[in-house]
């Protein structure tokens, strides 16, 4: 990354090689008018409003690499003339309804408009009829207001990876050719594509059959894609944004709960919706979606916070989840120090373990990558042990961006079999193994990436037995030269005539097979081909690892291998925590392995339920009414705000009873433990927000240390202990990840057996689920990107406790019976 | 006057005009002579001419200035701002009012509220509508930025009530839709000026 | 009154006299309010009370009704006997000061009346030698009212009020005295039947023509001791308040409303008897129309000044008094004086 000068305007701006002209003039805040373009994502050329004039020449500024000294003029009288000729084409026969548009004001089309001075309109068509259409239970397209930017197929498919929409025809009317010779030229290629396209679900039906992500929704710069809960509700000016945190993936994504009064009659602060900074972050259905959860009317109610410091004083065991905030969690900890205490979650402490183990392997406190990282500059990733769509979204648009933008490749080690992955990209490729060789797709990673000379030889020796050199006959196509002799028929002259000539040689070669690749369930040698084209001109590589590696049993080892890889394959690692603030959990908490005696439940089942979902004994405010901080995937600690008032007890109210301590929840802020890297802000002075070149600031990152450590020593893997037979996984569908994600009432993923469409065949409509000594009576649904046998039981619902069932495993034999 | 003039407050340098007061006396003569004139000057009994005269012209010739103001009323001035109405559309009877919120960002005293839903065509359709008559200063600006002419100020300005919510509620502004052929169009603040149709830029229509 | 016909004056005769002398004076003090706020009001372009009845007539029994029906309220401080004692003094005292005034001529009640019937009503319910003087004297004793109002309420205005009344009425009260003594000097009688006879020779023969100075004195001083307009101070509201009423309201207040008109009346008499002829008959207008039209123009007089002058100041007030109308009073008198020296 070579830093060069370019002039803007004539300012002089400092810049990277490889940006392109509109994000080195972003950066440089410096204002180009754009439309289509998306950071993060590809140029798609279709408003052409970003046209400016590099040495002479017109380029359009989000397509136009920056080249050392080159001169940019973004505007003359030309390009504001083509600009104006572009914005009025836009506002042909674009509907008047402002009044009632739901972007109300925050619209980009508007704005433009504005900007070019558009106070008149010079062209005309006649308009077709477009319906507006419901495409899911949360997405609504309203055609007549799109002005067919493609900013919503650009993320979908860029940043998300659903590809779930794309443009269709529009049967609109044909431009006269009058129009051509009259118009600007860009303005007249720009409205010849705008007539004939509209946005419509990829799927050749009317649904779209996606994530649900609405990242569409964010990145629509007119009112034609709204949420359908949202639509006509409220104005955006009425509302007020609370910069906070997405309490339910560990992405820890940057949103703005947006609040306003109720309704009329009704004052108390309701969240109409939630939105995000989508140049820079871009969230997943949850985050999005499931914003309701917040606990209702709580009022003090002085006798069960009575009972609940009776309960604090005798117990054994506070059991809780990750759904907490870095501040609740050292309150539990000081708790423990103080009075002895058991700390029992069974999120977090696998991952915990898995953390420790890798920390001792590696020599780094943590892991050394995140999801923005990767995109930024991997250009191979390796996903192992992540069910990608459902467990990490973040990692998800990460695994699929790099694909489409830094040109890379990826693998995919899963047992479920995944539709969605192996589209991101064409150097995609995916292995469906059987569940239990976790190890042997680390080893295959090795093999594959491993600098040989540095690996130990013990290991290198075990790689070595899985290769084999056979011998094979192929046959190849050789092109030849052969020389005829043609005699010209007319004059008699004969001539020789050199002529290419393809020929089928057979040939024997060498090959080298690896049985690994074959215990992964793909064949050797076409994997080597495909791997060959994967590799080329890779430079940075990274590897994501999931939870199937922490609930497994030879965690430690996994761990262990994890370490290798990064210590010889020059990898970047990330170590997906499993739920929302699991990072911060493990960083902060001491946790036991088991829970006894009197135990209370924060969030979860126990003798003594302290609840934000309005159930328990206790009432406790939701995480949208909270202040506090939250430990990211990307190892950065964010604050969060109240978006919605608490009149209740808070956790810290409970602690000041039972310690001597502070006075405020986020007081604590500045006492979160210094040896796991966090440092002593108070929350009010930590930062939240992103810069124009989207560097982000929110908080601050994780101090990581790292010291050399002796390579240590991996374990064989057993092949033998693939399981085999009926298997559920525990998995959450897509959106689903706790008890408040259930509770909001847009997310609508029922808890129920999730299984591949052919499964759900043999299934049926209801199944009944034996795991262990636990029988789950469930009804079966389609997911329809699923492939294989393996059904999945999720475990957002705290109370079904399939945590419990599943125990240390994420996998387990199950009986099924048809219901 | 400018502004730099009008915020001089500096009244030592400003340019007053001084009356001209006549002298005043200084002997007691002068004063005796003054008074005196004062006292037997014809101009006390024209006061009092005056006055009689006008009583006159009362009592025969009706010219009182009195409007028997329950009974009878003047008309307001078109540029009056009196208790807001709403409109309906005149052909079919329904609301103007699109829910567009215009009015409620506008309201300098944030007396102005709506609620909007989804109504069953799949429009955007104000449900609850308050204004805060405690609060408002009837400025007009509602009126004025409505793009629908929906909002308007009416004649209604004896706002005494035994409650403030008696004006308070869309259902109370709006045209009773038995009264929809008697609605007259806003003619004053916020209404579409008369010369409307020259100030509009032509779109082509050619379609 | 040719046929000297001599009557007895029974105490019956005078005791209906004094009777009906409070009841008319009562009733034309409320039907003065009415008069006083149409003319006002039509001298303002006003209507006037117009909405109560037929022309606003019963905007009187209105206000009598609410007057009746108020509150009755005594401020916690006040000196409460005093305070209450007030208002009567001043109502009392304009009464008092009725009696001595001829109001309209006497007549006998018809025989065929059963227990009055023939009952001689004589003009005056005391006809005694003192009787101008008595008039001044009850008159004068009327400064108590408002003096002990404004000093009893214990309110600041009501002080100033009551300070104002001291002022202004014993100063008022040397003009009056003055002013009258030349007429009397002329008549050479207290009695206002006296003056009546004096002046029986038509237009030619009032008093008026003899005394102008005297007249114009007489009226002004007349004016400031009945707390007209523009000598209005002891309750000038734009000052202070109410003055010496400030604290009062309901029946009291009326008392002093009635005092303030019965004194009104009594000067618009005073002056019609002493200067304009009295109750003399006018070519073929009977004595008590003239007296009636007399005693009327006084009256309207009162509120036209009101209508068309403004106030003075109290410096101006006393300024006025003493400085201007004191002196020429006694010069009137002197000259007067002289001139009955000389022709006598």
């Amino acid at each position: 990354m070579d830093n060069i000068k370019i002039t803007i305007d004539g300012r002089k701006c400092l810049t990277q090689e490889g940006e392109s002209i509109l994000n080195a003039a972003r950066a440089n805040d410096m204002f180009i008018p754009a439309i289509c373009y998306l950071t993060r994502c590809s140029p798609t050329l279709a408003c052409r409003i970003c046209l400016v004039e590099v040495d002479g020449k017109r380029v359009y500024s989000c397509n136009a690499k920056v080249k050392d000294g080159m001169e940019v003029i973004t505007k003359n009288e030309e390009i504001l003339e083509e600009r104006r000729a572009i914005m009025e084409v836009y506002d042909v026969n674009h509907p008047l309804q402002c009044g009632v548009c739901d972007q109300s004001g925050e619209c980009e089309l508007q704005n433009y408009t504005l900007e070019l001075g558009v106070d008149s309109q010079s062209y005309a068509i006649p308009d077709t009829k477009r319906e507006s259409v419901n495409w899911s239970s949360v997405l609504h397209y309203d055609p007549g207001l799109c002005i067919v930017c493609e900013r919503c197929v650009t993320v979908c498919k860029d940043m998300v990876g659903d590809a779930a929409i794309t443009t269709g025809p529009r049967g609109g009317a044909k431009l006269g050719k009058e129009a051509k010779e009259s118009m600007p030229k860009d303005a007249y290629a720009m409205w010849n594509k705008l007539q004939k396209s509209v946005i419509i679900p990829s799927n050749g039906t009317d649904q779209t059959n996606c994530s649900d992500c609405g990242e569409c929704i964010a990145v629509c710069p007119v009112g034609a894609l709204v949420s359908r809960d949202f639509q006509y509700t409220t104005n955006a000016w009425d509302l007020t944004r609370v910069p906070a945190v997405s309490a339910h993936s560990s992405d820890g994504f940057q949103i703005y709960y947006e609040v306003k009064p109720t309704s009329i009659s009704d004052r108390m602060e309701k969240i109409y919706r939630v939105t995000n900074e989508w140049n820079y972050t871009s969230l997943d259905g949850a985050a999005r979606f499931a914003y309701d959860f917040e606990n209702r009317g709580v009022v003090k109610d002085t006798e069960a916070f009575a009972k609940a410091v009776e309960a604090f004083k005798k117990a054994e065991t506070i059991r809780f989840n990750s759904i907490i905030s870095n501040e609740e969690a050292l309150m539990l900890q000081r708790l423990k120090e103080k009075t002895g205490v058991k700390l029992y979650n069974s999120e977090v402490r696998a991952y915990q373990k898995f953390l420790v183990a890798y920390t001792v392997a590696s020599g780094n406190s943590l892991y050394t990558s995140d999801n923005d990282k990767i995109m930024r500059e991997s250009d191979f990733v390796v996903s192992v042990g992540v069910h990608l769509r459902n467990d990490a979204p973040g990692s998800k648009h990460a695994f699929n961006n790099i694909q489409k933008m830094n040109k890379g490749a990826g693998l995919y080690f899963h047992p479920i079999g995944d539709t969605l992955v192996p589209t991101f990209g064409k150097t995609v490729t995916t292995f469906t193994h059987k569940v239990g060789l976790e190890e042997v797709a680390l080893y295959l990673v090795l093999e594959l990436f491993a600098d040989k000379e540095k690996l130990p030889a013990k290991t290198k020796s075990y790689l070595e037995s899985f290769n084999s050199i056979q011998k094979k006959t192929i046959k190849e196509k050789v092109m030849q030269e052969v020389t005829e002799t043609i005699v010209d028929e007319e004059t008699g002259e004969s001539k020789e005539i050199a002529k290419k000539v393809s020929q089928m040689l057979e040939k024997e070669i060498e090959i080298t097979h690896n049985r690994l690749v074959e215990l992964l369930g793909k064949d050797s040698e076409e994997f080597s081909e495909v791997f060959e084209k994967m590799i080329k001109k890779k430079e940075r590589f990274s590897l994501m690892i999931g939870e199937d590696l922490y609930y497994h049993e030879k965690a430690e080892n996994l761990a262990r291998l994890v370490a290798l890889i990064e210590q010889t394959c020059s990898f970047d690692i990330l170590i997906i925590p499993p739920k929302s603030n699991a990072l911060g959990v493990a960083q902060i908490c001491e946790l036991d392995d088991q829970s006894s005696g009197y135990t209370i439940g924060y969030n979860e089942n126990g003798d003594f339920r302290l609840s934000a979902l309005g159930d328990g004994d206790l009432d406790m405010p939701a995480f949208n009414q909270q202040e506090g901080t939250f430990t990211t995937l990307g190892k950065r600690i964010v604050p969060t705000n109240a978006a919605l008032p608490y009149e209740g007890y808070e956790l810290n109210d409970l602690m000041r009873e039972l310690m001597d301590v502070e006075e405020e929840t986020v007081d604590w802020t500045v006492h979160l433990p210094a040896d796991k890297g966090y440092r002593a802000i108070a929350f009010d002075d930590l930062t939240n927000s992103y810069d124009n070149d989207g560097s982000d600031n929110r908080g601050y990152l994780l101090d990581i240390s790292s010291k050399g450590v002796e390579f240590s020593e991996v374990d064989k893997f057993d092949e033998s202990a693939a399981l085999e037979g009926d298997i559920a996984y525990r998995c959450n569908p897509c959106r689903q990840f706790n008890d408040f994600t259930d509770k909001a009432h847009q997310i609508s993923e029922a808890f129920a057996l999730y299984a591949s469409p052919s499964r759900v065949e043999q299934l049926g409509d209801s199944v009944e689920i034996e795991i262990g000594e636990k029988t789950w009576e469930l009804q079966v649904i389609k997911d329809d990107k699923m492939e294989g046998d393996i059904v999945c039981i999720p475990d957002f619902r705290s109370r079904e406790d399939t945590y419990g069932a599943f125990g240390d495993s994420r996998y387990r034999k199950v009986t099924i019976r048809k219901g | 006057m400018s502004l730099e003039q009008f915020k001089n407050r500096n009244i030592g340098e400003q340019n007053y005009k001084m009356l001209d007061i006549e002298h005043r006396p200084e002997k007691s003569w002068d004063r005796f002579k003054q008074a005196f004139g004062r006292s037997i000057k014809i101009e006390l009994f024209i006061g009092l001419a005056v006055t009689f005269g006008i009583m006159i012209r009362t009592l025969f010739r009706g010219e009182t200035h009195t409007i028997r103001y329950p009974f009878e009323k003047i008309p307001i001035s078109r540029r009056y701002r009196a208790i807001h109405e709403m409109k309906r559309l005149l052909e079919s009877g329904n609301y103007r009012c699109i829910g567009c919120g215009l009015c409620e960002k506008i309201c300098i005293s944030k007396c102005i509220a709506m609620d909007t839903r989804y109504d069953e065509n799949q429009r955007k359709e104000v449900s609850e509508y308050t204004i805060n008559f405690g609060r408002c200063i009837f400025c007009g600006y509602c009126a004025e930025v409505c793009p629908e002419l929906a909002i308007v100020h009416g004649d209604r300005y004896e706002t005494a009530s035994e409650q403030r919510a008696s004006f308070a509620l869309f259902e109370d502004m709006l045209t009773p839709i038995d009264k929809l052929k008697s609605q007259k169009e806003y003619p004053g603040f916020g209404a579409v000026s008369p010369n409307a149709d020259d100030n509009i830029k032509k779109t082509p229509l050619a379609y | 009154m040719e046929t000297t016909m001599i009557h007895e004056v029974t105490w019956v005769g005078v005791a209906i006299k004094a009777l009906i002398a409070m009841l008319i004076v009562s009733a034309v003090a409320g039907f003065g309010t009415y008069i006083e706020r149409k003319v006002l009001a039509w001298m303002q372009r006003r209507p006037g009370p117009s909405h109560v009845g037929p022309f606003g007539l019963l905007q009187l029994a209105a206000d009598g009704i609410k007057l009746f029906t108020k509150e009755d309220f005594i401020p916690q401080y006040s000196n409460r006997l005093i305070f209450s004692i007030a208002p009567v003094i001043t109502a009392a005292t304009a009464f008092i000061a009725l009696a001595a005034v001829p109001i309209f001529p006497d007549f006998t009640f018809p025989e065929w009346i059963p227990l009055l019937g023939g009952v001689f009503v004589p003009s005056i319910a005391a006809d005694i030698d003192v009787g101008l003087l008595f008039i001044l004297g009850a008159m004068a004793a009327g400064l108590y009212g408002p003096l002990l109002a404004g000093m009893s309420q214990q309110n600041k205005w009501g002080i100033i009020g009551a300070a104002r009344t001291a002022v202004q009425f014993l100063s008022y009260e040397v003009v009056t005295g003055l002013s009258m003594l030349a007429p009397i000097m002329l008549v050479g009688s207290l009695s206002l039947v006296d003056f009546n006879n004096y002046q029986t020779g038509g237009i030619a023969s009032w008093m008026i023509w003899q005394q102008p100075l005297a007249f114009v004195l007489f009226l002004i001083a007349g004016f400031a001791e009945t707390n007209r307009t523009p000598f209005d101070l002891l309750e000038h509201e734009a000052e202070i308040i109410s003055g010496f009423v400030t604290e009062y309201s309901g029946l009291r207040w009326g008392l002093f409303f009635v005092g303030e008109y019965a004194n009104m009346i009594t000067i618009a008499v005073l002056a019609s008897v002493i200067f304009m002829g009295g109750y003399s008959d006018f070519m073929l207008i009977p004595g008590w129309l003239m007296m009636g039209l007399k005693v009327t123009f006084f009256f309207f007089l009162m509120l036209w000044v009101r209508a068309s002058w403004p106030h003075v100041r109290p410096d101006q007030l006393m300024w006025l008094s003493w400085k201007v109308l004191m002196p020429l009073a006694l010069l009137n008198v002197v000259i007067t004086g002289i001139v009955v020296m000389v022709t006598a």
